[in-house]
């Protein structure tokens, strides 16, 4: 029953995410990723044990990587008057990350709960 | 069972979604506000770069095409071929800058700052309905359209904000709606009317009429009268004493009966008393230049984004640049070509409250001149955030407003209750065809012209021209009343306690070209008390019109930085005179009390940002002031009662040294003598000095005591706002920085025979409200050294500066 991936399986599956999320965000309100990853899980057939761990990369590396690259693109304060609302001490590293950590989480239930899906039929 | 195990995944993932996507009381949208593609990261702006741009933009309704030029403090210059389409570009340019302040001072004037964060909110909402906010705005729309060239203005200006608002994407949008997570609305040309009416609430809503009462009911009209005298011991009015009268004054009414009133009771916090401003002109034999030259410094709320966006708006017949703010069409602090103005607030008392007999708990109607009259209704509906709607029902006497019913808690203590407000904000006015025409005036004669159209909040309109002329005019629109009457809330009852009228337009105080050659104002008493009409009994504290006239008086070779050295003055002349008073009078004991009082002997009584002895002089002023008055004024909180002016307490201390309220009447077995209490506050004032910031030191310094900030709209958020700002004065020095007001636009205007003024300014803070622009807060540095940015002034769109920055074309093709 339980399908083992292999490693280059896993890395695919993170670049095609990685990809597809960057298009979606870029074009389609915040929660369309969610849905978007679900289906991907779903066509795919990934193995719901698997399906939380790749999507949270995937949702951490780009969300976290992407605040990076605006930050670089578009130097201002904001990051850091940001990191003191949330409040994260001004702290803009920590902001990288509770940013990734919100994409991570977001991207890897949305690719489970497809996973699971694929499952029940 | 085992696909509904599936299925829970899918339902942790939606609740997840969903709970991110909303705001939970304060607490944002966490997915969408951090969405690098969404969130926040999207409002990072990059600091401009040097080179010049160009970008076309299409704005459906533009009439021609319109031409603007940033410069490189971020400042529009608006280049049109019509009225119409550049107020629709001054629309469209604000709101690209300053959205969400626009909608949310607005939103706040109208009483509806419950729809974005709820339920918190609806005291103050209630508040502003209840003064009648939304009434005064509705009856001051009114007044503007019937200018049709000020109903166009509005209208287009309108226009170009909701072209703004309808390009915009939800990633878009301004910072402070992802935070508070809620979407900009349409805007409409009242939301102008109420911005302008909120400047009445701001500037011409101070009432002491309760208070003033309360004081009347418990210590009677003698000490009520002694103790708030109605001219300073030491004055410097607006118009010189002197001056001719050009007019032959009306018939003064007689004036109601005596009336002591109920008073009223109940406490809650108080607004700041700390607003106020500075203006004058100087004439050309007193300047470098041989022509006038003019400052102004509004003192307002300090506040991020700032209260006023500068502008040059250009078009056939105007080339204007000044301040303008942000909801408004038109500059309302600048100069054109030929003239410079601006403006400081008159203290005027333009709000009475009037004690309401109802017949009945209906109260469908109220006694007035010996009848029973019908009171009108107004329902007012609250959309609260999160909760149902609020309906709200407000009952009007022929007055105005009953603004609290004698059961319920006031918003805030100076406000009665059982009393309906009689209020200049309610009047029909045209401040905005004042404006309009002074932004297009070439003389005197234009500026006086003008001012006719201006209701409220009253201001000192002071003017210069490059004719050579200089004048001031008191303006607003003044109820006609008897001495002193509306010091003391009013007998609703009464006919003759109503306003009778107005005075004429042109009998308001004003003065050109006077022989002193300056005029200047600083919300002190418009004038002497030879002036036929009563205005008020109460202004500002003298002591920054005194400072600024005995400067001016013996300044000459006036130039710019000159004038700009006076706006930043930090002398501290209420010291000078009370400071030898106080000094001959402290007995002390400590060493450290010893320290304090060399320390004060040697002070050279500037209140710079550094200096050690303003800290310890004006914490003693306030801890004197509490000593002598707080036993008998603020004895029992729920009948608030003024405190008498430092003015009178000065006097007491140099003529009436013998007086009973020396004595702290808390304190039974003991008489204290006024040696008592000036000691005994010099004591309690250093120990909280010490007890605050540790032993004598650096940590004393003026401006980390003060901490005069910079605050962001959204109270609390800190991270949006610049605090504890290196900057000296404070409230009765000429640069007027205390802790939350200050200078919100500093503009010195020196005017040239040529047409080509040479003008100067800075407000502290900057032009973009996008707290992810470098324009955000970029000019507060600049303004707390007292330092002026030279202001451009250009003539057409194709003039060359190293100064022009980006271009964008506006067009609807």
């Amino acid at each position: 029953m339980k399908k083992k991936l292999s490693a280059s399986y896993q890395f695919a599956v993170v670049v095609i995410l990685l990809v597809v999320g960057a298009i979606v965000n870029v074009y389609l309100p915040w929660y369309v990723m969610g849905l978007v990853f679900a289906a991907l899980a779903a066509v795919l057939g990934l193995p719901s044990g698997s399906g939380f761990r790749l999507g949270f990369v995937s949702g951490f590396l780009l969300w976290s990587l992407a605040a990076v690259l605006v930050n670089v693109q578009h130097p201002s304060s904001l990051p850091e008057r940001m990191a003191k609302v949330l409040p994260l001490g001004g702290n803009v590293i920590a902001l990288y990350a509770v940013t990734g950590l919100i994409g991570g989480i977001y991207g890897g239930i949305w690719l489970w709960a497809g996973a699971r899906l694929r499952q029940k039929s | 069972m085992k696909s509904i195990k599936s299925i829970i995944p899918l339902i942790c993932a939606l609740i997840f979604t969903y709970a991110l996507n909303r705001s939970w009381g304060t607490t944002p949208p966490f997915g969408k506000l951090l969405s690098p593609f969404h969130g926040f990261w999207v409002n990072a702006e990059n600091p401009e770069t040097e080179e010049a741009s160009l970008e076309l933009l299409k704005i459906p309704g533009l009439q021609g095409e319109v031409q603007v030029i940033y410069d490189e403090m971020g400042v529009p210059h608006v280049f049109a071929k019509n009225d119409h389409d550049l107020f629709m570009a001054q629309g469209y340019l604000t709101a690209k800058d300053r959205l969400w302040q626009m909608e949310f001072q607005t939103h706040f004037a109208g009483g509806r700052i419950s729809e974005i964060v709820g339920e918190k909110g609806m005291a103050s909402d209630q508040f502003q309905r209840r003064m009648g906010s939304i009434y005064g705005a509705e009856k001051s729309f009114e007044g503007m359209k019937e200018d049709p060239k000020a109903e166009e203005a509005l209208n287009a200006y309108s226009d170009g904000v909701n072209a703004y608002i309808s390009g915009l994407s939800e990633r878009q949008l301004p910072l402070e709606y992802k935070l508070l997570d809620y979407k900009p609305e349409t805007w409409t040309p009242i939301k102008s009317a109420l911005f302008l009416k909120n400047m009445s609430f701001v500037l011409a809503s101070g009432t002491d009429d309760l208070k003033m009462t309360n004081i009347l009911r418990k210590y009677g009209k003698k000490v009520a009268e002694d103790l708030f005298p109605n001219y300073p011991f030491e004055e410097s009015p607006i118009i010189p004493v002197g001056s001719p009268i050009d007019f032959k004054p009306v018939p003064i009414p007689a004036g109601p009966a005596d009336f002591t009133g109920l008073g009223s009771s109940m406490m809650t916090p108080e607004k700041d008393p700390n607003i106020g401003s500075n203006n004058w002109a100087v004439a050309g034999n007193k300047t470098v230049s041989g022509l006038p030259i003019l400052a102004n410094d509004p003192h307002l709320t300090l506040q991020l984004p700032s209260i006023w966006y500068q502008m040059q708006l250009v078009a056939p017949g105007v080339n204007v640049y000044g301040s303008t703010m942000p909801g408004t069409p038109n500059v309302i602090i600048g100069f054109n070509k030929n003239i410079a103005w601006g403006v400081t607030n008159v203290g005027s008392d333009v709000l009475d409250w009037y004690q309401v007999k109802f017949k009945d708990a209906s109260k469908r109607e109220y006694w007035h001149d010996g009848k029973w009259k019908k009171t009108t209704l107004r329902i007012e509906t609250f959309k609260v955030k999160g909760k149902e709607n609020f309906v709200d029902t407000i009952f009007f006497t022929h007055h105005g407003p009953v603004v609290y019913l004698s059961h319920e808690k006031p918003f805030r203590s100076n406000i009665p209750v059982g009393h309906a407000l009689r209020w200049i904000a309610h009047e029909k006015s045209q401040e905005m065809t004042t404006f309009f025409q002074l932004n297009r005036a070439k003389n005197y004669d234009e500026y006086k012209k003008a001012l006719t159209y201006y209701s409220a909040p009253a201001q000192n309109f002071v003017f210069a021209s490059n004719e050579g002329d200089i004048a001031l005019w008191v303006n607003g629109k003044f109820p006609l009343k008897a001495p002193l009457q509306g010091k003391y809330l009013m007998d609703g009852t009464d006919p003759a306690a109503d306003w009778q009228g107005f005075i004429p337009q042109e009998h308001n105080p004003h003065v050109k070209n006077p022989v002193r050659g300056f005029v200047s104002s600083a919300n002190q008493f418009s004038t002497d008390p030879s002036y036929p009409y009563y205005l008020g009994w109460q202004y500002a504290p003298s002591e920054r019109g005194r400072r600024i006239n005995e400067r001016l008086a013996i300044m000459n070779k006036i130039n710019m930085d000159s004038l700009r050295g006076l706006q930043n003055d930090n002398y501290n002349i209420r010291a000078r005179k009370v400071l030898p008073l106080l000094l001959a009078q402290v007995k002390t004991s400590s060493p450290a009390q010893e320290k304090g009082l060399a320390m004060l002997k040697t002070w050279n009584l500037q209140n710079a940002p550094e200096s050690i002895g303003a800290t310890i002089f004006e914490n003693w002023v306030l801890y004197l002031q509490d000593a002598v008055w707080d036993d008998e004024f603020a004895a029992d909180e729920k009948v608030p009662m003024n405190r008498p002016a430092l003015d009178r307490l000065i006097h007491m201390m140099e003529a009436e040294p013998q007086a009973v309220w020396w004595d702290n009447v808390k304190t039974a077995s003991k008489k204290e003598t006024m040696q008592d209490m000036i000691s005994g506050s010099f004591v309690a004032s250093m120990d909280s000095l010490a007890k605050k910031h540790g032993p004598m030191g650096p940590e004393w310094a003026w401006y980390k005591h003060k901490q005069t900030g910079v605050r962001h709209l959204i109270p609390g958020m800190d991270a949006l706002s610049r605090l504890n700002i290196p900057i000296g004065g404070g409230g009765s020095i000429v640069n007027a920085s205390t802790t939350k007001t200050g200078p919100s636009w500093r503009m010195v205007v020196e005017l040239s025979k040529e047409g080509k003024p040479k003008a100067y300014g800075v407000y502290p803070g900057g032009q973009s409200g996008n707290p992810g622009s470098a324009h955000y807060d970029d000019l507060i540095d600049t303004w707390a050294k007292g330092e002026l940015r030279s202001l451009l002034y250009l003539e057409n769109p194709d003039q060359k500066s190293n100064r022009l920055r980006k271009k964008i074309v506006l067009s609807s093709k």
